[in-house]
């Protein structure tokens, strides 16, 4: 009986107790402090101005951790993005400069915004690589509608759609602008400078070549 | 007073025209300056953005025209101006000083530069082979008081005479020298950029601005008092700007000593002479008797401004803030007149520049009436209605405070007027408390250094050269004045009403009628004790204006051995981000120059 009444009543409160602030002399006359805190806000000022002045300041990506002004004053200056960023899309070329991409629709059945555009094209009777795969005639992507999901360059079976280029796409005057073809995307070099992939290629009649193509598989 | 006449009344717009100009532009320079700090003290880069291009070719002509000019000034002192046998050792002296000054400078500002920028050429290398800029520094700081004890120790003797025949052309042609090298060597370096950006270290920012707010929409809300609402800006504006006329911004300049006109401003004034009226031009816009009360007769009339704006805003917060801003300035005002009797009983008159006067003779203000100028110091902070005593605007909690329903350009002569004011009060402060243009040691004939009777160093000077660089102390003393309170601005938060009340009515109100008792009893207690006390007196203020000289030297000292420090950073490639960046030679290559 006792102990139900005694758990009923008010708990006593556990804890460390927070210390009051000192309130010294020092900090009840006020002006001690004002010095102090002039001292601290001087001292942030004159240095920085120093650097900007100097041109000394930090390189806000390589000297970040120092102490000082890390502020990018974009776009004056900007930080190169990640290795893995996905930004504008490039198609990757073969060492003739045709489009690796061989219109197999996987990239624009993947897409989750339906921005790509896909016209096939058929080589000619009598190229070795007729029946085996196919060229784009139309490769449009609609970079408005583009989500930077990644999953076409996920989707593509001969690394023909890359989103390495490192550029972001940008904001242009009108919709038609973000309408990029297949030479614009063509033009696109990687990160690398390159238009080439590090991937190789299998070409029909190489002792790599796996031998499939439509007619037999 | 002088008598009206055309020269007078010319020489009265053109010194109008320099303190409106100075007090405006200080104004422009203060609203860059306090966006600035607030950036540098929070390690933002702050505004920077506006910059004009200027083609290369002109660029090197702004650099080499001022050094040709400088070696053309000189080589006209050299040629033209042929100095009395007396005043032979003062001149050799003087230019074997500025010739090392202008050394040290030019090698200290290069190496900065190759430090931070790299070696681009075979004298950089040496140059950078010397090591850290302060070495440089120090080595200058040496010849400079080795040519000072060199002059003095030799200054009669027959090596004496030839070492200060070296001194006179030598220390010419080192200034020469270290000039024109300087200019040619910045002409040099940026001989293969396009185009210069001239962005004044972000000083254009203000004046863009400035050219925005003039072209934004000027609303005047439907229901306000039109007329007074549009009035209102320029009442508070217009005291702002007129309280500099008494105010005194250097020495009377001196035309008729020995032989008139402009050749006299070479020569050296005797020091206790006194100016006649007709050949002198005092540099102050108006010598009014009761000076001091026209300061505060006109700043008090900036309140009718803000509670105007407040009443005719036809708004209950701009009304409020209206309200705050009248009660808060009446309630300093009374701080600010009490404040400055002891100051006014201890000079014994209103106008400023006897004020001045008395600070040469005696010692500065802020040694005589030190509780004066802090408690000056306060009241004008928060006559000026800024941070901490912003409640006026206070945006936290009335919107913008009387100001709210202004745009445009009259929004703008609102905050035009606050950093005037804050200009005019410092350059009160500077005059009262810090001895206007008055220097340590400098008096009209040149530098005096001596404690209690005894002479240290004696140099004389041309009467020009005092009273500019007198005029020069005073806009430095001002521009530091002006820095506090903005910096007090960055540091403090803002006070409450009630608080704000009582530091007003119950602590600062109290302790200026102390300082005003305890300042009559001192006073009278000098006065009758006799003249062995004024001796004293003498002799402590000869101390003080030690202690200001050595502690501006000092700090000179420390200040340049601060910026010629050399900065290492710590590089980190922590990302892939962080190695394109230093693949493409660091983000930092496109920096702004701030």
């Amino acid at each position: 009986m006792n102990n139900e009444t005694a758990a009923l009543g008010p708990k006593k409160v556990v804890g460390t107790p927070v210390p009051r602030p000192q309130r010294t002399a020092s900090v009840q006359t006020y002006i001690p402090e004002i010095a102090k805190g002039l001292g601290i806000t001087m001292k942030h000022f004159f240095q920085n101005t120093k650097e900007m002045a100097f041109g000394q300041r930090n390189d806000p990506v390589l000297e970040a951790i120092e102490d000082g002004i890390n502020c990018i004053s974009y776009p004056e200056q900007k930080r190169p993005y990640p290795a893995r960023f996905r930004g504008v899309h490039r198609l990757t070329q073969r060492d003739d400069g045709a489009p690796r991409c061989v219109a197999c629709l996987c990239c624009s059945t993947a897409c989750p915004a339906q921005c790509i555009h896909i016209e096939a094209g058929e080589y000619p009777e009598g190229d070795p690589r007729r029946g085996y795969e196919r060229f784009p005639q139309r490769f449009v992507i609609d970079e408005l509608r583009c989500i930077f999901c990644g999953f076409c360059v996920e989707a593509c079976p001969v690394d023909a759609i890359r989103m390495d280029t490192g550029i972001h796409a940008a904001p242009y005057d009108s919709r038609e602008q973000f309408i990029f073809e297949k030479e614009l995307l063509m033009a696109f070099p990687g990160r690398d400078g390159s238009h080439l992939t590090a991937n190789p290629r299998h070409e029909p009649g190489e002792s790599t070549h796996p031998g499939l193509d439509r007619d037999h598989h | 007073m002088m008598p009206l006449t055309i020269v007078t009344f010319l020489l009265f717009v053109l010194k109008a025209f320099v303190v409106v100009m100075f007090a405006m532009n200080v104004a422009v320079i203060l609203t860059w300056a306090d966006r600035r700090q607030g950036a540098m003290i929070q390690d933002r880069v702050g505004p920077n953005r506006a910059v004009a291009w200027i083609p290369t070719k002109v660029a090197q002509g702004l650099a080499l025209g001022p050094a040709l000019a400088v070696v053309a000034g000189v080589a006209f002192v050299l040629v033209k101006l042929e100095p009395l046998p007396e005043e032979l050792a003062s001149r050799a002296m003087l230019f074997s000083q500025l010739g090392i000054l202008f050394t040290w400078l030019t090698f200290v500002v290069i190496a900065g530069k190759v430090q931070t920028r790299g070696v681009q050429s075979s004298f950089d290398a040496w140059l950078y082979s010397l090591g850290d800029p302060r070495r440089i520094f120090y080595t200058g700081l040496f010849a400079h008081f080795l040519a000072l004890f060199v002059g003095l120790a030799l200054n009669d003797s027959s090596f004496g005479t030839q070492i200060r025949d070296i001194g006179y052309g030598g220390g010419a042609g080192l200034l020469i020298f270290s000039v024109l090298g300087g200019a040619v060597y910045a002409a040099l370096s940026i001989r293969n950029e396009p185009r210069i950006g001239l962005r004044l270290a972000g000083l254009l920012h203000p004046a863009a601005d400035g050219l925005k707010t003039i072209f934004k929409e000027d609303f005047i809300p439907p229901n306000a008092d039109k007329f007074l609402h549009s009035l209102a800006p320029f009442i508070s504006f217009f005291p702002a700007l007129v309280v500099m006329a008494v105010i005194p911004f250097g020495d009377t300049l001196c035309f008729n000593v020995d032989h008139g006109g402009l050749g006299a401003l070479m020569t050296t004034v005797p020091r206790d002479s006194v100016c006649a009226a007709a050949g002198s031009v005092r540099l102050q816009v108006v010598d009014l008797d009761v000076g001091l009360l026209y300061f505060f007769a006109l700043a008090g009339t900036g309140i009718v401004g803000a509670a105007l704006a407040g009443w005719a805003s036809d708004n209950k917060y701009s009304l409020l803030g209206g309200v705050r801003a009248a009660s808060q300035m009446v309630s300093y005002e009374v701080t600010m007149g009490l404040t400055l009797v002891g100051a006014v009983m201890v000079y014994g008159s209103l106008r400023v520049d006897k004020m001045i006067e008395w600070q040469q003779h005696n010692a500065w203000g802020i040694f005589v009436q030190p509780l004066a100028f802090f408690l000056f110091f306060t009241a004008s902070v928060a006559e000026s209605k800024r941070i901490p005593f912003d409640i006026p605007e206070g945006e936290s909690e009335i919107v913008a405070g009387y100001f709210t329903e202004y745009a445009g350009m009259k929004f703008a002569m609102f905050f035009f007027a606050e950093y005037i004011a804050v200009v005019t009060s410092a350059g009160l402060m500077s005059a009262i408390f810090l001895g206007g243009w008055d220097l340590p040691f400098l008096y009209r004939d040149g530098l005096h250094v001596s404690i209690g009777g005894t002479v240290l160093f004696e140099q004389t000077l041309p009467h020009v050269m005092v009273v500019v660089v007198g005029a020069l102390g005073f806009v430095l003393k001002t521009l530091t004045l002006c820095w506090l309170q903005l910096m007090i601005r960055w540091t403090l938060p803002r006070f409450r009403y009630d608080q704000l009340m009582r530091l007003g009515w119950r602590k600062l109100l109290p302790a200026s009628l102390a300082n005003v008792v305890a300042t009559g009893l001192i006073v009278m207690a000098i006065v009758s004790a006799g003249p062995e006390v004024g001796k004293f007196m003498d002799l402590v203020a000869d101390y003080t204006r030690a202690f200001v000289a050595l502690v501006g030297l000092g700090g000179f000292i420390y200040f340049v051995v601060f910026l010629a420090k050399p900065v290492h950073k710590r590089k980190t490639l922590s990302s892939s981000s962080a190695e394109y960046a230093a693949a493409a030679g660091g983000t930092r290559s496109a920096r702004m120059s701030a």
